[in-house]
This record gives structure tokens, C-alpha cells and sequence, in this order.
């Protein structure tokens, strides 16, 4: 590859620092993030969305001064609206459809700096923790290609671990986030509920277990992004705990020692793979080693309920979903507009009453204060970010409508993720190891409600004990 | 009255005073309180819970030091749980129900030093603009005892209005802390979603319509309970932005000069009567002598849309809670232990899908963005807190048969904006501004943006100052 031959040598704090230092343009960066994707992309299919001519455009027009000046960087293709740009949602019942208006998250990231130029793949609605949508088809893991690369944020982590870039947009509703940076080798921070700005087309997501940020190479790439898009916008319906100081500088901040929770069963006695287990235990031992307690305890919760609970909740979502692009549409919803399991989701959340909603919502609530209450004795928990290694491609697959069967099979592979989209806790997965045959394997933390800057400096820590930067799939 | 007669010319923090400067004791303040009580509520029908041997026991047993220790509180019957005493919500159905802990916002007021002595009667879960529940009959107003009091929270306002108490805990998922405070010429502020704790057992009320708050005489009263009660308790789903400083303090801060919309119609474009117009004529006149801007100005505004999901909302958590109920009894309930009105909500709750109620909180939340966009504009909207004077008991009637006739006639068509508070989960507040010819209280009513309680405490302190309410007293 011609041009800047370091790109993937930097973080996006450090590309913006060359930008900066006028040591590499904006278009230099472009250009390199676009031969990387020609090069790429045809064999890992992790961006379904390319919009160049406008990125050159903005870049052309002056770009915004920001922590993240010329940096390149992808959308997830779920919600995250770019007035201009096609929003398919991974769905076919979405083809067509183009916003007329930015998200708020998307403002504040053009506004940062970064320069947007496509979309990553998603299953459809971001309803699967693989990425295998009959519209694009499947993003492939770059550690192997015969691999998922998680979802539902499977194509951002693809291209984020194939180096198109350093850090992509990325949304997580019960793990979809965290669980493509568990598959891909990556950091993926989930916020705190409320965090970052849901609008302005809702108030929030899943009532309230969808939160949006990024997975990133480094840890301060997360940090500073966070810094940049965090914060409540006009008209949002309530607030998430004011951080009191900017993330970037948390990491600075004097270290304390931690009492820090260990969980290695995983809910509803589903099996843990050994890989799983011992890259926790691994960890564990690190985090003694830097001087934390750390003691083998798990918050006691009623999980079945509230898996129940939130199931409910999102399949009452993705019918009003499909109910409000068929009035946009002028018809009803059909079964072919969808994939099989998101039609049967949507029956599911038809049959249920609003009554059940309610309900629903409430037991989420009441049952998160279970698992909240837990760590007012302890500072962070500690656990497996998956219950498997990597899965294959079409282990997952969307296009078969036995409901039942495919819940079972997702909550086998990540039983760890969702409960803290109940209780909107900050949680994220750092890979720590990997299996035999070279599938990275991530460990969880999780924090206080509201404490991700208490989360980024104990990431830090392990990622400086234990860099993972410079391990890279081989791609060849 | 005997001992302590000097009882009802006192506000809570006044009489807090006095026992701190150990002018009278506890024991005499809840004598005089005891007193009054025995003496009016025969008449009004305000206190259905008499609590006076547990009052008299933390009194013996030592009360913490706080803002208003000593000063005798009455709960709402309506979900602030005191452990060992029953909570009725009203209802028959919930008639033997006593919750064994204490609920988050009620640990607070003891807290405070508050000394609670009873609990005061609620419409049947909250359900009426009138406190007429078929359980403990009809709450009276004490202007005119033919007159309804108001509701929800018409128990509370009844005995603060004859002077049971200077201030008393009251809740608002629709306007029931303001209506009642409008009928019974009080002042009622609703806060901001989620700025007082509604768990632990639920996480919002009203999926986060529900505010808890008081109704009180005084304007510092409001402001300083409201310092002792707010912030977010551990395993809170989410948080209300938070305050710059001290409310009290806000109640005597120059407010400045406000840009005021003036609404004289209701939300549903209905007109207001003579009295209310007359109401919002004069207080307008009055904010411009105080050197404020007032402009005619209405938010548009999806009111049907919103009509129709605020009702959504209260059925399916009327009926969520109902099943919740039964579960509890192991048995269904019967047609004689729920009002009508309140069977037919709940049978509405479940028959509405899971989907439709995901779309109204969209709608909700919609509502909120668009007035916060209102508020960018105005600092506050004034309008009167109902579209008629108080009126007479039996008029809304919660045995009728048409569901749709109480929601739309006898709820909704009362109303002149105070469910958008509600819905946008912004602060708003009554104040005791007018007196019709017939000597019943009309209450003016502002709402603001969401977290800014600070501008009405200000504004509330100047109009206290500038038209004087509390030497008007009934019954006396």
C-alpha cells in the first residue's frame, strides 16, 4: 500500500496528533483507511456502505477543530442517522430508506473531527450477536475467516481489527458491543444508560438497555471519545451521572486499591468454556497482582425473569418498529420484509399487552436494584466476556423461526452481557487471550453505575500491563 | 385547641425553628397537630390512616437532627410505604396490604426529622382529579365542604388547608400534586422526573410520569423538603439532572427577568372559564409590574397523540399492578374491590399490545424534545393549573360505565396542561394566585424546562412575597 505506510502504528489520539502537528493530512489518513478497505473489505465484508465522495467533501470544506481532526471513522449501520446517507438497519424492509438529519451522536462525532466516510454491517435490527444479515450477508472475523466476528457491532469490529481504522461507532442493547470486541481482539466499552445522546428521533433505546459508543483499539481512544459525545442533549428524557471530569484525564488520576468481584459461572448454569474461564482467572491474577482484592463472589439476581423481561421488551420494540416504517411505507408489515427471527420476535411482542410492557419494564428495574446492590460492596466484577470462543458463521443463523431454540443458543454463547444493559451499568470487554488455534478471548469488567471513568483507569491498567495493540490478524 | 395554639400560623420550617430553639417540644407539636386533626377531619375526611402511637413512639424513641425535626408529616396513601402500616392506594383490593420495609423517599423524610402521624386519602390508585374513593368516601375542601378538594392527592391538600399540618408529602403522575394544590389554594411544585426517589420496589412510576413531591403553604417549605429528599438511591435506573445548589436558597434569589408564554386555552384547546381566564389575566398583569416579559405563545404540540399515550401508559401499569396484586393474594380481582373506571382501565391495559405501548413512550418522549425546544425560547409557559373552578363532589364519577366519557370528558377536558409536565418530566408547580367571586382558590400554573426547579422556586418566592396567601386560611 502506497501512501502513509505507519497508519495503523496510531490510535486515533495519536493519528489526530499528526494532523494536528501537520505531519500527515486528512486525506492522506482517508486515503489510507480506503486502501485498506479496497484491500480488505472484499474477504471480511465489515462495511456495507461507503460514502467517500462526501467525507472528501467535508474534508474539502474545512473540518471541525476536535480532539479527533481527519481521523476516519464508520458508522454502525443501526440507527445512527447521517442526513444524506442510506440507513438500512441491516434489513431489507429498510432499503431506500435515506435521514434527512443527523443523530445527535452523529452530530457531535462530525463535530469532534473524525471523518465519516460508510457504514458498518449489523444483523438485522442488531437483533443477532452475529453478524450475518441476509442484506449484506456475513462480516467474517479477521482472525478467521470462517469465523464470526460477533455482533451486533460485527462489522465495526471487523474493520477496526483488520486496521481499515483505529476505532468505529458501535451500539450495544443486550452485549453487541462488547461481544464483537470479545470476537475481534478489541476494546469495547458499553456507557452508563443515558451517557450518550439517543435523539433526536427517540428519548432511548430498549427502554433504556441500548446505549451507543465504540470499540477501539486503545483504551484512551475510548476515553476521548467518550469525552466527546457524552453528555445529555436538549429534550433527553433524564440524565446519566454527571462524570464531574473528562474521562481522558480520569486516566491520570492516583489509583486506589479496588475490591473487585470475580464470576466465572455464568447465569442460568450455562456452561463456561475452559478458554473462557481461565483468561478470567488469568486476569484475576493480574489485577492481584496490581494490587487489588480480588474475591470469587457473583451478584444474586433472578436472571430468568429478567432475561424474560428484557426479551419482552425488545420484542415489543421490534414490532412498533416495523409498525412505524410500514406507516412510513403506507402498508402493513409483512413476514418477507424481515428475517425469520425477527418476524418471530415481532409476533412475540404483538401477543404481548401493554400490560406485559409495563411489567416488563418493572421487573428490569426492580431486578436490576438486586444486581446494583451488589456493588455497593464491591467496586467492579470481573467476568468472562463470552461463554464460548468465537463462534463459526451460521452457528447463529436469523433465517430459521424456532424462537426458543435460537434464544438458547444466543444466551449459551453470551450469557455474561445483557444484565447490565438491564441495570445500564458501565461494562466493557478487553481481550486477554486467545485459544489455540488463535481466536482472541475477552474478559468483562464491570463498574458503578455511572463510573466508567473508574472503568477506563482499571482498563488502562491492564492494557499497559498487558498490551494487546501490536497483536494483529495476519490477514494475508 | 389547647397547648400549643399558635399551631397553624407556622410553616414546617417555622415550626422546626421552635423546636430547635426548644420553644415548644415534638410531644406539643403533634398534640397540636392530634388536635386539629380530631377537630376537622370529621369534617373534611382528609386523614384515613390514624398512625398517632407510632408518631408518639419516635418522638420517645429520639428523632435525628434535620430540617424539620419535630414538625408533624402525613403520607400520601398511595405507595410511600411505612413499614407496619397499611398502604390502600385507595383501593379495596389492596385494603390489608402492609409493606414490611419503609420506601426510599419515606426513610428520607424521617430523615429530615418529619414525625409521620398518619396518612391522608387518595382517589383509587390515583386515578381522578377528586378524592372520592369509594373505600374511605370523599375527601371535602375546606374553602366549601360541598366542594371537591382535588385529587390526587386531595387528602394531603384538605389537611394542609385546614391546617392539620403545614405541608404534606403528595404524588403527580398527571397534575395530582398541582390540582389539588389549586383546589384547596395551596402551593404544589411536581419536580423533575426522577429528582426524588421512587424505589426501592419500583424504579419509576408511570414509566417516569410519576413524580412524588408535597403540597405545602409555603413556598421555602416546598424548597427545603425538597433539599432533604432529592437525589438519585443506589440501583435508580437513571437520574434527574442535577441542581445547581441549595432550593431554599433559590426561593429568595432574584429570578430575574423571565420570558413567560402565556396559554389562555387548555392543551386541548378548550377555553378556560371566566374565573381561571380571570386568574391568568391577572397574574400576567402582575408579572409585568415584577418587570418580567409575558408573551402570548402555545407549544405545538401531538395532543392527541399524547392523549392517547398518556392513557396508554396508566392502563398497563394499572393493570400491571393489579396482576402484580393478585398474584400476591393468589386469586383474581373482584368486581366489588376496584372502582369501575379503574376495572376498565386495567381491562384496556391488557388488551392494548406490548408494541403500542413502546410507541407511547415514544410519543412521551417526542414530547419531551419538543417542549425543551419550546423552553430554548420561553423560560417558562403560564397557564391556569385547571379549566374550571373547583367542583362540587360527585361530579367525576369513577363508577361510570364509559371509559372513554371519564377519560375524555371528565379527566382530560378539566385539565389545562398538566399532564405535559408529566409526560416531558419537567418541573411545574401551582400557585395560589386567585380567588373566584365564590371564594374558592383558582391556582396559576408554570412548568419549565426538565431539572430546572431553581427558576420556579425563584419565581414562587416573588409572587409569595408579592401577593401574600398564607393569612388566607378556611375553617377557621
Amino acid at each position: 500500500m502506497a501512501g502513509f505506510q505507519e497508519y495503523e502504528e496510531y490510535d486515533a489520539l495519536g493519528l489526530a496528533a499528526l494532523v494536528r502537528r501537520k505531519a500527515v493530512t486528512p486525506v492522506e489518513l482517508l486515503d489510507a483507511a480506503m486502501a485498506r478497505l479496497a484491500r480488505h473489505n472484499p474477504r471480511i465484508n465489515a462495511v456495507c456502505h461507503v460514502f467517500e465522495g462526501e467525507a472528501r467533501a467535508r474534508i474539502a470544506a474545512g473540518l471541525p477543530v476536535g480532539p479527533f481532526t481527519g481521523v476516519p471513522y464508520l458508522l454502525k449501520d443501526l440507527y445512527a442517522l447521517y442526513a444524506g446517507q442510506p440507513t438500512a438497519n441491516g434489513s431489507r424492509f429498510y432499503q431506500g430508506f435515506v435521514a434527512d438529519h443527523d443523530s445527535t451522536l452523529v452530530e457531535r462525532l462530525k463535530a469532534a473531527g473524525l471523518v465519516i466516510f460508510g457504514k458498518t454491517n449489523t444483523p438485522e435490527f442488531g437483533l443477532s450477536t452475529s453478524t450475518e444479515p441476509a442484506l449484506f450477508g456475513p462480516s467474517r472475523n479477521p482472525w478467521s475467516l470462517a469465523h464470526s466476528a460477533g455482533g451486533s457491532s460485527g462489522g465495526a469490529a471487523a474493520a477496526v481489527a483488520a486496521r481499515l481504522l483505529p476505532t468505529a461507532h458501535a451500539t450495544d442493547g443486550g452485549g453487541s458491543i462488547r461481544i464483537p470486541a470479545a470476537c475481534c481482539g478489541l476494546y469495547g466499552l458499553k456507557p452508563t444508560r443515558g451517557r450518550n445522546p439517543a435523539g433526536p428521533d427517540v428519548g432511548e433505546g430498549w427502554a433504556g438497555m441500548a446505549a451507543a459508543h465504540a470499540v477501539t483499539l486503545s483504551v484512551r481512544d475510548s476515553a476521548a471519545l467518550l469525552d466527546a459525545t457524552a453528555g445529555p442533549a436538549v429534550g433527553d428524557p433524564y440524565w446519566a451521572p454527571p462524570p464531574g471530569r473528562r474521562f481522558l484525564e480520569a486516566l491520570d488520576e492516583k489509583r486506589r486499591h479496588l475490591r473487585i468481584a470475580v464470576m466465572t459461572k455464568a447465569p442460568a448454569d450455562v456452561p463456561v468454556h475452559p478458554a473462557c474461564t481461565a483468561a478470567v482467572e488469568q486476569a484475576a491474577r493480574l489485577l492481584g497482582d496490581l494490587g487489588h482484592r480480588i474475591e470469587p463472589a457473583a451478584p444474586t439476581y433472578e436472571a430468568d425473569l429478567l432475561r424474560r423481561a428484557a426479551r419482552d421488551i425488545i420484542c415489543a420494540n421490534v414490532r412498533n418498529g416495523l409498525e412505524l416504517r410500514g406507516k412510513a411505507l403506507g402498508r402493513e408489515p409483512r413476514p418477507d420484509d424481515v428475517e425469520p427471527i425477527t418476524w418471530a420476535q415481532a409476533e412475540q411482542g404483538r401477543r404481548l399487552s401493554a400490560a406485559d410492557y409495563a411489567r416488563a419494564t418493572q421487573t428490569v428495574h426492580r431486578i436490576s436494584r438486586q444486581i446494583l446492590a451488589f456493588f455497593e460492596r464491591h467496586d467492579m466484577l470481573l467476568t468472562p466476556a463470552l461463554a464460548e470462543p468465537p463462534l463459526r458463521l451460521g452457528e447463529l443463523s436469523m433465517a430459521c423461526d424456532d424462537l426458543a431454540g435460537y434464544l438458547r443458543r444466543l444466551l449459551q454463547f453470551t450469557p455474561f452481557t445483557a444484565m447490565f444493559n438491564a441495570t445500564g451499568q458501565p461494562a466493557a470487554v478487553l481481550p486477554f487471550a486467545s485459544t489455540a488455534e488463535g481466536l482472541p478471548i475477552g474478559v468483562q469488567l464491570v463498574a458503578r453505575f455511572g463510573e466508567e471513568a473508574e472503568l477506563l483507569k482499571l482498563s488502562a491498567d491492564l492494557e499497559a500491563a498487558r498490551p494487546w495493540f501490536g497483536r494483529r490478524p495476519s490477514l494475508q | 385547641m389547647a397547648g400549643f395554639s399558635e399551631y397553624a400560623r407556622y410553616d414546617a420550617l417555622g415550626l422546626a425553628e421552635l423546636v430547635a430553639s426548644r420553644q415548644v417540644s415534638p410531644a406539643e407539636v403533634l398534640d397540636a397537630a392530634i388536635a386539629r386533626t380530631e377537630a376537622v377531619n370529621p369534617k373534611i375526611n382528609a386523614v384515613n390512616l390514624k398512625m398517632y402511637d407510632e408518631a408518639r413512639a419516635r418522638i420517645a424513641a429520639g428523632l435525628p437532627q434535620g430540617p424539620f425535626t419535630g414538625v408533624p408529616f402525613l403520607l400520601k396513601d398511595l405507595g410511600a410505604f411505612y413499614a407496619g402500616f397499611p398502604t390502600s392506594f385507595g383501593s379495596a383490593f389492596y385494603k390489608d396490604f402492609v409493606p414490611r420495609h419503609d420506601a426510599t423517599l419515606v426513610e428520607r423524610h424521617r430523615k429530615a426529622g418529619l414525625v409521620v402521624f398518619g396518612k391522608s386519602s387518595t382517589p383509587e390508585f390515583g386515578l381522578a382529579p377528586t378524592t372520592e374513593p369509594a373505600l374511605f368516601g370523599p375527601t371535602r375542601n375546606p374553602w366549601n365542604l360541598a366542594i371537591s378538594a382535588g385529587g390526587s392527592s386531595g387528602g394531603a391538600a384538605a389537611a394542609v388547608a385546614a391546617r392539620v399540618l403545614p405541608m404534606a408529602h403528595a404524588t403527580d403522575g398527571g397534575g395530582s400534586i398541582r390540582i389539588p394544590a389549586a383546589f384547596c389554594g395551596l402551593f404544589g411544585l411536581k419536580p423533575t422526573r426522577a429528582r426524588n426517589p421512587a424505589g426501592p420496589d419500583i424504579g419509576e412510576g408511570w414509566s417516569g410520569l410519576a413524580s412524588a413531591h408535597c403540597i405545602s403553604v409555603s413556598v421555602r417549605d416546598s424548597a427545603a423538603l425538597l433539599d432533604a429528599t432529592h437525589g438519585p438511591a443506589p440501583g435508580d435506573p437513571y437520574m434527574a439532572p442535577p441542581p445547581a445548589g441549595s432550593f431554599l436558597r433559590e426561593v429568595t434569589a432574584a429570578p430575574g427577568r423571565l420570558k413567560i408564554a402565556v396559554m389562555r386555552r387548555s392543551l386541548w384547546d378548550r377555553p378556560l372559564h371566566a374565573e381561571c381566564l380571570k386568574g391568568v389575566e391577572e397574574t400576567a398583569k402582575l408579572l409585568i409590574e415584577l418587570g418580567h416579559v409575558v408573551e402570548e405563545a402555545a407549544p405545538t404540540l401531538d395532543v392527541a397523540a399524547q392523549s392517547w399515550a398518556f392513557r396508554v401508559i396508566i392502563a398497563a401499569n394499572l393493570a400491571a399492578n393489579l396482576e402484580l396484586r393478585a398474584k400476591a393474594l393468589g386469586r383474581k380481582w373482584r368486581p366489588d374491590e376496584v372502582e369501575k373506571v379503574s376495572w376498565e382501565f386495567a381491562l384496556e391495559g391488557r388488551k392494548v399490545s406490548g408494541a403500542d405501548y413502546a410507541l407511547a413512550i415514544l410519543i412521551v418522549h417526542a414530547a419531551g424534545r419538543q417542549m425543551a425546544a419550546f423552553f430554548q425560547r420561553h423560560d417558562l409557559l403560564l397557564s391556569a393549573t385547571m379549566t374550571e373552578p373547583p367542583q362540587p363532589l360527585g361530579e367525576i364519577d369513577m363508577t361510570c360505565d364509559s371509559v372513554d366519557d371519564y377519560y375524555e370528558r371528565q379527566l382530560l377536558a378539566r385539565m389545562s396542561v398538566t399532564p405535559l409536565f408529566n409526560m416531558t418530566g419537567g418541573p411545574a408547580m401551582s400557585v395560589p394566585l386567585h380567588w373566584s367571586a365564590d371564594g374558592l382558590p383558582i391556582g396559576i400554573h408554570f412548568g419549565t424546562r426538565a431539572g430546572d426547579e431553581a427558576t420556579l422556586f425563584r419565581l414562587a418566592g416573588q409572587l409569595e412575597q408579592a401577593r401574600p396567601w398564607a393569612a388566607r386560611r378556611p375553617m377557621d
